[in-house]
């Protein structure tokens, strides 16, 4: 191994180039694939956006459902009974169980909705980085050939994928509340903000945004990763 | 190890056995090779597909590692080589050229040269101007800001020419460098090649079945069910290309 020290030409370590280079890559990266990333983005978009609609339009029921009961406990007030039970009315004519047996028998069909809209989310953002990394082999084969430490092709693509997971997860969050808001007040008026838990759907939002990007960043460094551990012809010769 | 052997060989390789797990069968790729390749040598690799060629030629170009014997390059064994050492000889000593290009499709000629400059940490303005020297070397002036998808597949091989010399390197791995060419355009890109290697002094390892490399060639390995068949020099083979040209169609 001393052969290696010191003569003229010897080898050396590679250097590894500092994170603003990587994050400069990559964002050249992501500009040059622009249509490509925001096909990635809006699969990402879609799949969140289902999953947060879901869960707000579930908030929104609960929290009309805990203003009605509370204007029936507190008969008080005249004019706020009669709008909660014309709320109510208005539920019920929607098919929105209301009853306690109801929203029993009713929990367990919005736990399968919101499964099913985590496993979409779940496979729809996988498949979609998998196949954008996967269709990359050949390049992280030359990058090796090139002298690319296998760590920052790693990091270049978590940098990337964490961009379009922020990206599309934010967007998705957003476009989700929005359109269940939008569906709530189109049925129900004013009464859909009146006892509107925000609290509840901002920690939705948050486990939303958290999943969303946990699982774009891990479907692209899992194939990134086994690419940058290839021997760089292995990697190069990937049919894809 | 001293000066004298360093000068001498680029590339050395002492018993190299190379086999692959095909399903349940392994299959012996190389059997045995022993070659030592000098400076400044611009060596062909021949032989038909299947004979070895190919893993041959990646394990004298450090991209794939044997299943036994040694392969010094530089006179360092690279099995010995960690990581960041492996990176750092890909990037500053060896120039790689693909039969495919290998070009990244998104970026422009010049960006594609600069990147390896860029991994051996190269400020951009300087791996620029490097770039677009190297480019005008390679009479691709005019097509700095082309992408490849623009450019003839003649005019991609020179951008991976000029990308292979980035660095300065002192090994020169093509891998039949004018498989996807046409006759005229491969006499061009091994006529580059020839050039570059006379005027810098680089070793040119070439693994191709193309017999026009043979002209230009100063020594041609034979390769044949994984072992040396035998080396010739330029000298004696331009006899017997005269003779298979006249007999008959092996261009």
């Amino acid at each position: 191994m001393s052969v290696k020290a010191n003569y003229p030409g010897a080898v050396r370590k590679q250097i590894k180039l500092p994170m603003s280079k990587a994050i400069e890559i990559a964002y050249k990266s992501i500009r040059l694939r622009l249509s490509r990333s925001l096909l990635v983005i809006s699969a990402i978009v879609l799949a969140l956006a289902f999953l947060m609609s879901i869960l707000t339009t579930q908030n929104v029921v609960i929290g009309m459902r805990q203003w009605i009961a509370a204007a029936n406990q507190t008969p008080a007030q005249h004019g706020q009974l009669l709008a909660a039970q014309q709320l109510e009315a208005r539920m019920k004519a929607k098919g929105i169980p209301m009853s306690a047996e109801e929203i029993q028998n009713d929990r367990i069909q919005t736990r399968w909705l919101v499964g099913l809209a985590l496993l979409v989310a779940f496979v729809g953002i996988l498949n979609a980085m998998l196949m954008s990394v996967t269709e990359r082999f050949r390049e992280i084969g030359t990058m090796k050939c090139l002298g690319a430490l296998d760590g920052f092709i790693v990091r270049l693509f978590l940098l990337e994928s964490l961009f379009q997971g922020v990206v599309g997860t934010t967007i998705g969050v957003i476009a989700g509340v929005v359109v269940s808001l939008a569906g709530a007040s189109l049925s129900y008026g004013a009464d859909a903000w009146r006892n509107f838990p925000a609290a509840t759907v901002i920690l939705a939002a948050a486990g939303c945004l958290t999943i969303g990007i946990v699982l774009t960043v891990a479907g692209a460094i899992y194939p990134a990763w086994t690419a940058a551990r290839m021997q760089p012809i292995e990697a190069m010769r990937v049919e894809t | 190890m001293t000066a004298s052997t360093i000068s001498e060989f680029a590339v050395r390789t002492i018993d190299v056995m190379r086999s692959y797990q095909m399903g349940t069968e392994t299959v012996q790729a190389l059997k045995g090779i022993s070659i030592s390749i000098n400076r400044g040598e611009y060596i062909s690799i021949m032989g038909p597909s299947g004979s070895g060629k190919s893993t041959l030629f990646n394990m004298v170009g450090g991209l794939d590692k044997p299943s036994s014997g040694k392969v010094y390059i530089d006179e360092v064994d690279i099995a010995q080589l960690d990581s960041y050492e492996l990176s750092w000889m890909r990037c500053h000593k060896i120039g790689y050229i693909f039969q495919t290009f290998n070009l990244i499709p998104v970026m422009t000629a010049l960006e594609n040269v600069m990147m390896p400059m860029i991994f051996a940490g190269m400020a951009t303005a300087d791996a620029q101007e490097k770039a677009a020297e190297i480019l005008k070397r390679v009479e691709l002036g005019h097509r700095l800001m082309n992408k490849p998808t623009e450019m003839s597949g003649g005019q991609q091989q020179r951008v991976a020419i000029a990308r292979a010399f980035a660095n300065d390197p002192t090994i020169i791995l093509a891998d039949e460098p004018t498989g996807n060419l046409d006759l005229n355009t491969g006499k061009l890109i091994i006529e580059l090649l020839h050039q570059l290697n006379k005027e810098r002094g680089v070793t040119i390892i070439s693994a191709t079945h193309d017999h026009k490399m043979l002209a230009v060639s100063d020594r041609i390995l034979w390769i044949s069910d994984g072992r040396v068949e035998k080396i010739q020099n330029r000298e004696d083979v331009k006899i017997e290309v005269g003779t298979i040209e006249t007999g008959g169609e092996i261009l």
